[in-house]
């Protein structure tokens, strides 16, 4: 009997307490009127695109009332999911270049290019770090480096297998000699270790040559110079995409296209948003600011959102159509 | 006004708060405070006094990011010291992988088979086992994953025997001494539970990337906790009255050891090294996240590149590895008991 009425209590209060946590004011919000129903965007796994989308989630949410949902991704799952299943809406930070199957994608319609939101492009080169091009300004040059390779360390960091960039270089370095000229090929087994790499050649002073991309948390913390090699050559280039490339020859990285990514049924569904997203683009120099300040404050990626938000109200204001605008005045002042 | 200000009030340290400012960057909360859409807490969400929230009534008060900046530079500040320590003392496992490594790759195939098939043979002396690991290799060669798969088992073999030569002699330790065991058993728990990137990129910073031994510790310390805990077992499960008649006859702590508990305790110790060579292969991918070579590079690439095929026919070829490895140390195993049985 008495357990009978422990057990109705146990019921009975958690009826009540799912009903508290149900109707809390967070859910009512979202039952109000809404021009934007719900939109799901990826969160990539480096700063810069969590940046892009923790600022996009508050405009899509402040201005446009929209229910967002962040699905951390990275590029390839994310790229599959879309082209697959129409899902996630909105993908942010595809690095083009970097992801062979992106073309195809593009090519069969199932994904819509909104922007190129990094507008600078990314920058995609060879660097060494900044206090050994001041101890030995030779080996900013490819010649300086040929010259001497023990002063880089001996090897040259490559991006791990499946990158394009593992192809590319590949066929680069086949194209220079430079396993003949005493520089060895090390490839990384994943983009953490390259990074933690140029962390650990930092804390030791050590030589380190090899490749990264910016805008990058690493690159904006660890001052890092390009090492010159050559120009870029578009016909090259697109050869030593390939692992077939019977003859590579030497051409430099082009700015990389950096695009926001969505499906065709997203932009009709949504053409509001499309027209936010189109505009949402940053520079390599403020982006590397948001990432140097975030860096410098161990903030999270909302912060750095906050931050960046806070700091360039005319930038974002033009982003928005005047109705979202309304919704921010407040902030916008 | 923060939720704590009533504490620091009550005691008194309100100038001495006041002292230093929060210098908390603004908070995503804050800015929609501005932009009038508050998020309306209900009245039962006080927050924990956790470090932030008590940052926030109270400047002085170190926020959990200072915490855990600390501890970084903690870890940069010993990393010279630590370096002296393990630098010696890991070399030989650098110098055994990449001995073996060179061992397996250069040999030419026929002269890796039949090693490998005689080993199996003189290890089981089961036809069957022999047999199924020569399917298997030939499988290995006949999709053109020879070279990868024998990279894998070459650094498969290299750590489970050093997982055997640290593992046993830990295990037997512990089965000695209950305070010894109660300070290894929550060392083997967080070595099987804490994300392996979480100690492997800190290790970056002590050897250098290009060094075989930073996988070997990856896998190593992953594998070893079986072969620790399944001795430990073993040994304590050893009948009373089996050591009680070792005493009878007057044999001293190594001897009853050596010809007792060790020979009863087979089963389990050979059960942990199974368990040992599973484990290692379970960690062979991410093995390959930091720079070990094999079939987990074809695994990863194949997940990278959306090559599914490519990522699917590795997978099997590292599962049919595993069943190779477990068939033959089981039929070890069963012969052995086989034989302790007869003699018995």
């Amino acid at each position: 009997m008495k357990f009978k009425l422990l057990g109705a209590l146990a019921v009975v209060s958690t009826i009540v307490v799912g009903t508290i946590a149900i109707m809390s004011p967070d859910m009512l919000r979202k039952t109000a009127t809404s021009d934007c129903g719900t939109v799901s965007i990826t969160e990539m796994d480096w700063a810069s695109s969590a940046v892009v989308t923790a600022v996009s989630k508050f405009l899509m949410e402040q201005g446009y009332g929209c229910e967002v949902q962040v699905v951390p991704s990275s590029t390839v799952p994310a790229l599959t999911s879309l082209a697959e299943t129409g899902e996630p809406d909105l993908l942010t930070e595809v690095w083009a270049n970097s992801t062979p199957a992106y073309e195809g994608l593009l090519a069969e319609g199932k994904l819509v290019e909104l922007t190129s939101v990094l507008s600078d492009g990314g920058v995609e080169a060879w660097w060494i770090p900044a206090y050994l091009a001041e101890s030995n300004p030779e080996l900013t040059t490819w010649e300086g480096i040929m010259a001497n390779p023990a002063a880089v360390g001996g090897k040259f960091n490559d991006c791990p297998s499946g990158w394009a960039c593992d192809i590319i270089n590949n066929n680069n370095l086949i194209a220079l000699k430079a396993e003949e000229g005493g520089l060895e090929r090390f490839q990384h087994g994943s983009g953490e270790t390259l990074q933690t790499s140029i962390a650990a050649a930092y804390a030791d002073k050590a030589p380190w040559f090899g490749y990264y991309w910016a805008p990058t948390a690493v690159l904006g913390k660890y001052p890092m110079v390009a090492v010159t090699v050559g120009e870029y050559n578009a016909e090259a280039h697109t050869c030593n995409g390939s692992v077939d490339c019977a003859d590579p020859s030497f051409s430099a990285y082009p700015a990389a296209k950096v695009v926001t990514a969505a499906s065709q049924a997203f932009v009709e569904r949504e053409p509001a948003i499309a027209e936010l997203m189109k505009n949402v683009t940053f520079t390599n120099a403020q982006m590397g600011e948001v990432l140097a300040w975030r860096l410098d404050n161990n903030a999270s990626y909302d912060e750095a959102a906050v931050y960046f938000l806070t700091n360039n109200k005319e930038l974002w204001a033009n982003w928005l159509n005047d109705e979202a605008k309304g919704k921010l005045a407040a902030l916008l002042k | 006004m923060a939720t704590y200000d009533w504490f620091f009030n009550a005691l008194g340290l309100r100038d001495w708060c006041d002292a230093s400012t929060s210098e908390a960057p603004m908070s995503m909360a804050d800015l929609l405070a501005e932009t009038g859409n508050a998020v309306e807490e209900p009245f039962y969400a006080i927050p924990f006094p956790s470090l932030d929230a008590l940052n926030e009534a109270c400047g002085q008060i170190t926020q959990t990011r200072d915490v855990v900046k600390g501890l970084e530079e903690g870890f940069l500040a010993i990393r010279p010291a630590l370096r002296t320590i393990l630098d010696p003392i890991t070399q030989p496992l650098s110098w055994m992988l990449d001995g073996t490594l060179y061992l397996f790759t250069q040999a030419p195939w026929f002269l890796i088979m039949a090693m490998l098939l005689l080993v199996t043979w003189y290890a089981t002396r089961s036809v069957s086992v022999m047999l199924f690991n020569a399917f298997c290799l030939s499988f290995f060669a006949f999709v053109d994953h020879f070279e990868p798969a024998m990279e894998t088992l070459a650094v498969i073999l290299v750590c489970m025997v050093i997982s055997a030569i640290f593992g046993i002699p830990i295990g037997i330790a512990m089965s000695k001494s209950n305070r010894l065991q109660r300070m290894v058993i929550p060392v083997l728990d967080l070595l099987q539970t804490l994300p392996t990137f979480v100690y492997l990129i800190p290790l970056i910073f002590l050897f250098p990337i290009g060094e075989s031994r930073l996988y070997g510790i990856a896998i190593t310390l992953y594998a070893i906790v079986p072969i620790i805990r399944l001795t430990d077992l073993g040994i304590r499960l050893v009948d009373q009255d089996v050591i009680e008649a070792g005493n009878a006859f007057g044999m001293n702590a190594r001897q009853k050891l050596s010809k007792v508990e060790l020979p009863l305790a087979l089963p389990n110790i050979m059960a942990g090294l199974n368990q040992t060579i599973m484990m290692s292969l379970a960690m062979v991918v991410i093995a390959s996240m930091v720079t070990a070579p094999g079939l987990g590079v074809l695994v990863l690439r194949g997940i990278r590149n959306l090559e599914l095929g490519v990522g699917l026919m590795a997978g099997i070829c590292i599962v049919l590895l595993a069943v190779m490895l477990d068939r033959t140390s089981k039929a070890a195993l069963s012969r052995i008991d086989r034989a302790k049985s007869k003699t018995s």
